[in-house]
């Protein structure tokens, strides 16, 4: 073979260099077939190596390099960059992960770690032996985005990216926009009522020429990739009767904003719908909004004086499955009870905590409260209050650690329940679009830190709190990046696409229709060749997952990158 | 005379942390030209210099440096580091002028290839402000190794002018003859991205933030963490001993209207708990107590990673610390309520971590000439309309991002760079 390879080996500032003996490796590879250079690096992504490579590549025409450093998940595109900036074809770059599949999978046997890391720095150097270049498809992209879920996420969404230009098909399957806003009373920091924003929304979304509304419509079908979906909408939903139209829409890319659901306790959960004077939290709130101002808050023909609000009901469950906490609640609840006492008046709030989490300046509202005579409880994480009903009287007991666990028993007019964030239960559009969702059963970003708002399924985004709970600010704030990531992909009205797709090889291939039947992507179907029949990949739907390859039995598909031979001359270095 | 360049952008980003940087990708992205203003040596800001991030332990250098090569390398954005903003003015819509002032580096950054020669030649030690104190570093230096531009800067506060790394340097980039070099940048559109500080332990006497040499801040053990680390362990630095009884104090400088901030930082719970995780990782034998007056870990996973550490043995107990005196030995007694048992204790510890808060950055609204943008009651700069536009500032066409509005972790601050990005991209289209 005539290539002429470079291999860069990563110490990872000591990630790798304190378990595997990265200079034994760069000895054991050195004088490989094809190998012309080999060299260890601090760190393989840092600026001056990056530069470095670039010059060895340019110097010594090198045909392919190999990078030994962390998983690709983090730096296959820094490498693929280099490669092109040095006028290497990208494709002709492997990587090897000697990071997380050896110094830290191995941290305790070093040697062991060592000579796993040559294994798996030989395969890639015998993959990249047959690494071949590659072009990527380009294909046009529609100047159009589809939102999915008019909340205000969905809608400030849309209303940036008509202002930057795009078609936005903004879709809700209720008949109203604003979505959750509307049970909101004032929001933090702002002194808005959610009523007060969904009208000013209204107004600019009406102001938008840009935008299409879709309002009870559902979304039914979605097909196609980034920069050319199809979606085909349902309307009417509400009515119950045929569907009145049908129609599909052309997009490049979808921005998901479904939004969250409350938590509803169960029965019996603190007494919820066992004792009549038991609510959750947006309950209570629709219970202020429709009370009269300066007058006292009466609830079931009961004058309301005293309050418990019993906190983390739903979330950062010990027995149930929402581990996580909600973010918004203690805010949430904190306002709500300013809320009341400036508006009737004198009522004493007792808050039954495990914890506030009163996070940034939200804090001024805690001790706002606090000055204002709420009075705050905090019960140990596994021993949680409980309310009863006694002859007439609701009475709720609870240990106070922040009064060295003595028992506090209180008897209120009301107890709220401070409900959390669900995911949405309609699992509909997650599961069309074949999002992927986290562990606590909202969807999952790529990244938790750097990318929160791009997802695995190139050319959908996720904002708001269907990606996790948050505040109408964060969800803004993730909306609008969402919007300017979604923006990006169909701004130019051309995309690249990756080359790694599958092909068949029409001389072999007798269709028996096993791949198609595999593909998760519909991207294979059936077709007439030299009158022929055989299967036929669609190289912009097909997302070179390599499903197909194992089911086929005449061996007649191959996926670019990971050829047999490549595949093959992997296994031998690795198994011997 | 003074030469002034005159350069022309579409958007200013005063800031290379990850917020500024974050926001100046968005737009580039997009097609539009931006310029980064950076006052340190390098971007990156804080994010670059931390350990690893929570909840995903992800090694932070890891995924920051790809950020920063792409930032660095990207054909739409031009960085000035080592750049002060002199002043910012409004002229009218889509019509701003920056004052700004390139510092010189000594040497020529071009010709520079960050071999080190320069620093091993140097004879002058002083403290290296990139590992906060805990180490010395050379006059002639290179920032820190994973550093954007990898370019070596003489600190003239410092240098003896003794020319040893002139006579050092293979490629002959040490020039002591650079001056400032001032630019009037004309650009559409302006964030700020300026970041927070950290809170001065010095503010804290009864801490001993600052006066005892066990007390740490938490941005010290975070370097000490690092990959790129001081030592190739943790070292208490009154007498180098390996320290195996750790503390951490929480809310020091945060929540406490006494230390001049009233406000919770949003960081340090989940900080602390992380570098708790990574120090059982380090040091097995030792003890770690955090001592909390409530753990706030609200966001994505982050209860659950709380629970963790539980898990791990980490100690928490929930009283705020009241005073911290050094013992003879080195060790430090914490004085506290114990919350939960009612009584007041002591504690001893062979080091503390004071996990300090964020606070404003003052300065960043005194870079504006004319109409400067509002701050809040904390200095912050005041988000014009804080719920449905959360990155407007009081002045139109002047954007904010990260932490220099509040108080952000990682997620949040590049969500509200997004936010920043999408309102200058509507606004630059308008």
């Amino acid at each position: 073979m005539d290539k002429k390879l470079g291999v860069y080996i990563c110490a990872c500032g000591g990630n790798i260099s304190d378990y595997v003996d990265i200079e034994k490796v760069r000895e054991a590879v050195k004088d490989e077939d094809c190998v012309l250079l080999a060299r260890t690096t601090m760190f393989a992504c840092g600026d001056s190596n990056q530069k470095e490579m670039e010059k060895d590549i340019q110097e010594n025409n090198l045909s392919g390099i190999v990078v030994a450093s962390c998983s690709p998940k983090l730096h296959l595109t820094t490498f693929r960059s280099v490669s092109e900036r040095a006028g290497l074809n990208k494709y002709n770059y492997v990587h090897a992960n000697i990071r997380e599949q050896a110094s830290w999978a191995h941290s305790g046997n070093k040697q062991g770690a060592t000579e796993k890391a040559i294994h798996l720095v030989k395969a890639a150097i015998a993959k990249a032996r047959f690494a071949k270049s590659l072009e990527p498809t380009r294909i046009k992209s529609q100047k159009s985005v589809a939102i999915i879920g008019a909340g205000v996420a969905g809608i400030k969404a849309s209303i940036a990216l008509s202002n930057m230009g795009d078609n936005v098909y903004l879709i809700e399957r209720e008949n109203k926009i604003g979505g959750k806003l509307a049970s909101l009373g004032k929001v933090f920091p702002g002194n808005i009522t959610g009523e007060d924003m969904i009208a000013r929304l209204n107004e600019e979304v009406k102001n938008e020429d840009r935008i299409t509304l879709l309002t009870s419509t559902k979304i039914k079908e979605c097909s196609g990739n980034i920069g050319d979906f199809r979606i085909r909408l349902q309307d009417n939903i509400e009515t119950g009767e045929p569907a009145v139209s049908e129609r599909e829409i052309n997009v490049g890319s979808i921005l998901v904003a479904t939004g969250f659901e409350s938590y509803t306790p169960s029965e019996g959960e603190y007494g919820y719908k066992e004792i009549d004077n038991v609510i959750t939290l947006p309950e209570f709130r629709d219970l202020i909004k429709n009370g009269k101002e300066g007058k006292e808050l009466v609830f079931k023909n009961r004058k309301i004086r005293d309050i418990a609000f019993i906190y983390c009901v739903g979330s950062r469950q010990i027995k149930g499955e929402n581990k996580y906490c909600s973010r918004y609640c203690c805010s949430a609840a904190i306002q709500s009870s300013l809320d009341i006492k400036e508006r009737f008046g004198d009522v004493q709030v007792y808050h039954f905590t495990k914890g506030v989490r009163t996070y940034g300046s939200q804090e001024l509202k805690y001790a706002e409260a606090s000055r204002s005579g709420d009075i705050f409880i905090q019960f140990p994480d596994k021993d949680e209050p409980v309310v009863s009903s006694e002859k007439g009287v609701t009475l709720i007991k609870a240990k106070d650690i922040l009064s060295a666990k003595k028992e506090i028993e209180a008897a209120v007019d009301l107890v709220v329940l401070v409900t959390g964030m669900v995911p949405d239960s309609d699992k509909s559009v997650g599961s069309l679009l074949k999002l992927p969702r986290g562990r606590d059963n909202f969807f999952n970003e790529i990244h938790m830190k750097l990318r929160p708002v791009e997802t695995v399924i190139d050319g959908i985004t996720i904002a708001g709190t269907c990606q996790g709970p948050k505040g109408v600010m964060e969800s803004v704030n993730s909306a609008l990046s969402a919007a300017v990531k979604t923006h990006s992909f169909v701004s130019k009205g051309e995309l690249e696409l990756s080359p790694i797709v599958a092909y068949t090889d029409v001389k072999t291939c007798e269709w028996c229709g096993a791949c198609s039947e595999a593909c998760p992507y519909n991207a294979i179907s059936k077709s007439e060749e030299d009158g022929k029949v055989v299967a036929i990949v669609n190289k912009t739907t097909c997302k070179g997952c390599g499903m197909c390859l194992p089911v086929c039995d005449s061996d007649s598909i191959e996926l670019t990158s990971f050829t047999n031979n490549e595949i093959e001359s992997m296994i031998e270095i690795l198994a011997n | 005379m003074q030469i002034r360049t005159k350069l022309k952008f579409d958007a200013l980003v005063v800031g290379g942390g990850i917020a500024g940087g974050e926001a100046a990708l968005n737009l580039a992205n997009n097609g539009y030209k931006v310029a980064i203003i950076e006052k340190e040596l390098s971007i990156g800001g804080k994010m670059i210099l931390l350990s690893k991030v929570f909840p995903t332990l992800d090694c932070s250098a890891c995924i920051t440096t790809p950020k920063v090569s792409e930032i660095s390398r990207h054909p739409g954005i031009t960085i000035f580091t080592e750049s002060d903003v002199e002043n910012i003015e409004k002229r009218g819509e889509h019509n701003f002028i920056a004052f700004v002032k390139r510092r010189p580096r000594y040497v020529i950054a071009e010709d520079c290839t960050g071999c080190q020669l320069c620093e091993k030649a140097c004879p002058v030690i002083t403290k290296d402000q990139f590992q906060y104190n805990l180490v010395g570093r050379k006059a002639a230096f290179i920032p820190f190794s994973i550093a954007s531009p990898k370019v070596a800067a003489i600190d003239m506060e410092n240098c003896t002018l003794c020319g040893a790394c002139e006579k050092a340097c293979p490629s002959n980039c040490i020039d002591f003859t650079q001056e400032d070099r001032f630019y009037e940048i004309e650009a559409s559109t302006a964030i700020i991205a300026t970041g927070f500080k950290l809170y001065d332990p010095a503010n804290l006497p009864r801490y001993g933030g600052g006066q005892y040499k066990n007390v740490l801040t938490s941005m010290q053990m975070e370097r000490q963490l690092a990959p790129t680390r001081p030592f190739n362990t943790i070292l208490r630095p009154g007498d180098g001993k390996v320290p195996d009884k750790i503390a951490y104090v929480l809310c020091a400088g945060s929540r406490d209207d006494s230390a001049g901030n009233p406000i919770c930082s949003q960081i340090c719970c989940m900080y602390s708990i992380k570098q708790a995780q990574l120090l059982m990782g380090a040091l097995p034998m030792a003890d770690i107590t955090i001592y909390y007056i409530d753990i706030r870990a609200f966001g994505k996973g982050y209860d659950e990673f709380y629970e963790q550490a539980k898990g791990m043995g980490v100690k928490f107990i929930k009283g705020k610390i009241g005073r911290i005196s050094e013992l003879s030995n080195g060790n430090l007694s914490l004085r506290y309520e114990d919350i939960q048992s009612g009584r007041i204790k002591e504690a001893e510890h062979d080091l503390v971590v004071l996990s300090v808060g964020a606070l404003a950055n003052k300065e960043t609204p005194l870079l504006f000439k004319g109409i400067r943008p509002d701050v809040d009651k904390q200095d912050f700069i005041l988000q014009g309309d804080p719920i449905l536009s959360p990155a407007k500032t009081t002045i139109d066409g002047i954007f904010v991002a990260g932490t220099a509005s509040g108080p952000k972790d990682i997620p949040d601050s590049i969500l509200s760079a997004g936010s920043a990005a999408a309102e200058a991209l509507s606004y630059l289209t308008r």
